[in-house]
């Protein structure tokens, strides 16, 4: 999967969570979180859904790399080729 | 022989809520529900052809849709349900009202009983303002030691007949304690009825019901009725699957009990594995606290004398408010007044609604009803109810000529259906905070959790599925 493709992953799902996520003024060096104002029970949807997906298994150790979007990309890229 | 990730023990609200997100995520999961409805303490029964709600008066937690971490927000957002899908009635206005004394108007915009507290309480208004900055920063959901909510509300606010007057709609809502309750559970109480408010989905709960069935059905979630649950069943540590009413064993991975927790314990075949469950006495850990309710449907006429704009009226006529058990079958010194049409858009219905709902004392209804003479617990009834309907007149006006059906319950008739020991709609005072018991793949949601009203129960369920099942999968 391409860096772009992993992000457009990241954000359908966001999207799916909260269909009035405004992602025009996203920054992807920025904590989605605030950025989008999502809580920790929506973070384990995005893992969780990435496990329905693909089937990759997120420890809930590694939350943390998946905070902004250019940390999600370079977490998951090893892992998605992998799968 | 049947095996499931995960099994639920009843298909109340925070049952349905914590088998809908396991689901979600494409999971097997099985709800084995007693009752031949959905919906636990929150169903509905049909009597000449009119459907007639139980427990449901007004839903707490309101929030608008651009609040996006306010509990019924977020609930939905887990459940995968759009919030547009549904219609949300406001209520217009409650009160809280110890006539002579005085009376507290609160509303889905809390600076309204922030204006009441400082217009009939001005001495009190700083005071007040304090305390809710402080239960701003309370966190309810953490374990820790019980704290007792009047000593904190005390410490705050010196007139005792406010204390009074704010403790009497949070309890009559939801406190499993007599008289007092633990700060956490105030805290939860506090927001979801004073600062965040009253509504109700549009419909009855037949429908949201309906709506929650089928959405769990859409991602594969199965559920059986008359299905109850007559023995978990346990190796070592765990539990390895139930047996149920049909004599069938099922296996599962993890089991989520919503049955409440003296009611679980009772399904431990063995003295020994229900002592690990539980060293409590079951008496000890079952709430004391259940109530009588009446439904009346109204004819149009009388409109004139009840009140339009009030949603729910908390009153009390006693000395001091007291919320125990009490001594005679019921408690008419005090109670809640519910008008189920009185909200912002609400449809108008050819009759008016009213339910009024009294303290009641289980032992006293469980003798007469279990009485050789069938006509003891009829008339006892009828007794009571009568002497309710002319307490309840002189509040909100006589309705008693313009009855056109009624219907009432006791704790009796809330144990039957709904399991709950001693009718005890709030269940046990002791609440077990993180859902964990010592089987490891055994926890406890709904009511029992702590969590309270049914956004409360709802995400007690998700909340359990999210911290202990979906890390398993």
């Amino acid at each position: 999967m391409t860096i772009d493709e992993i992000k457009n992953v990241i954000l359908e799902i966001i999207q799916d969570i909260d269909d009035e996520a405004d992602f025009t003024d996203l920054k992807p060096d920025e904590a989605l979180r605030d950025q989008l104002d999502l809580d920790s029970m929506d973070f384990l949807d995005i893992v969780m859904e990435l496990r329905k997906r693909y089937q990759i298994q997120i420890p809930e150790a590694d939350y943390p790399h998946l905070a902004t979007l250019d940390s999600c990309v370079s977490y998951l890229m090893p892992r998605l080729e992998a799968a | 022989m049947r095996k499931y990730p995960l099994l639920i023990i009843g298909g109340g609200l925070s049952g349905l809520a914590a088998a809908i997100r396991f689901a979600r995520f494409g999971q097997k999961v099985l709800i084995l529900e007693k009752h031949s409805k959905i919906g636990g303490l929150n169903s509905y029964y049909y009597r000449k052809g009119k459907l007639f709600e139980t427990g449901l008066h007004a839903v707490s937690n309101f929030a608008p849709p651009a609040d996006k971490h306010a509990p019924l927000n977020r609930l939905l957002r887990q459940l995968k349900i759009p919030r547009r899908n549904f219609v949300l009635h406001e209520q217009y206005s409650s009160e809280i009202l110890f006539p002579d004394r005085s009376s507290l108007c609160f509303s889905n915009d809390f600076t309204l009983l922030q204006e009441q507290v400082a217009t009939h309480f001005p001495d009190s208004a700083k005071p007040f303002a304090e305390m809710v900055s402080k239960l701003d920063q309370y966190d309810p959901f953490i374990p820790r030691p019980k704290i007792s909510a009047r000593q904190f509300v005390s410490s705050f606010l010196q007139d005792k007949l406010l204390v009074e007057m704010l403790f009497c709609p949070l309890m009559f809502y939801g406190a499993s304690q007599e008289d007092d309750m633990d700060l956490s559970q105030f805290v939860i109480l506090f927001r979801a009825i004073f600062q965040e408010g009253f509504f109700r989905p549009e419909g009855t709960i037949k429908d949201l019901l309906d709506l929650l069935l089928a959405h769990y059905k859409s991602f594969g979630g199965e559920i059986e009725l008359t299905a109850g649950v007559t023995e978990i069943l346990t190796e070592n540590n765990k539990v390895s699957g139930v047996r149920t009413a049909s004599g069938e064993v099922i296996l599962c991975e993890s089991l989520i009990s919503t049955a409440g927790v003296p009611e679980t314990k009772k399904l431990f075949p063995s003295p020994d594995t229900a002592a690990t469950f539980s060293q409590s006495d079951v008496n000890q850990i079952s709430g004391r606290l259940s109530f009588i309710e009446s439904i009346y449907l109204l004819d149009k006429s009388a409109c004139g004398n009840l009140p339009r704009d009030r949603t729910i009226i908390f009153f009390n006529l006693s000395e001091k408010f007291s919320y125990h058990r009490p001594a005679e079958a019921v408690d008419l010194g005090s109670g809640v007044i519910c008008f189920p049409g009185n909200f912002q858009g609400n449809k108008e219905d050819d009759t008016i609604q009213l339910r009024v709902t009294h303290l009641a004392n289980y032992d006293k209804w469980r003798h007469a009803f279990d009485d050789d003479d069938k006509t003891l617990y009829p008339a006892m009834k009828n007794r009571w109810v009568e002497n309710s309907k002319k307490v309840i007149g002189k509040i909100v006006g006589n309705y008693s000529e313009n009855i056109v059906y009624e219907d009432s319950f006791t704790p009796v008739t809330v144990e039957r259906y709904t399991s709950r020991t001693q009718g005890a709609v709030y269940g046990s005072p002791e609440k077990i905070k993180d859902g964990k018991t010592n089987f490891e793949n055994l926890y406890i949601a709904g009511t029992d959790q702590g969590y309270l009203g049914i956004v409360g129960s709802m995400l007690s369920g998700v909340t359990m599925v999210n911290q202990h099942i979906l890390n398993k999968i």
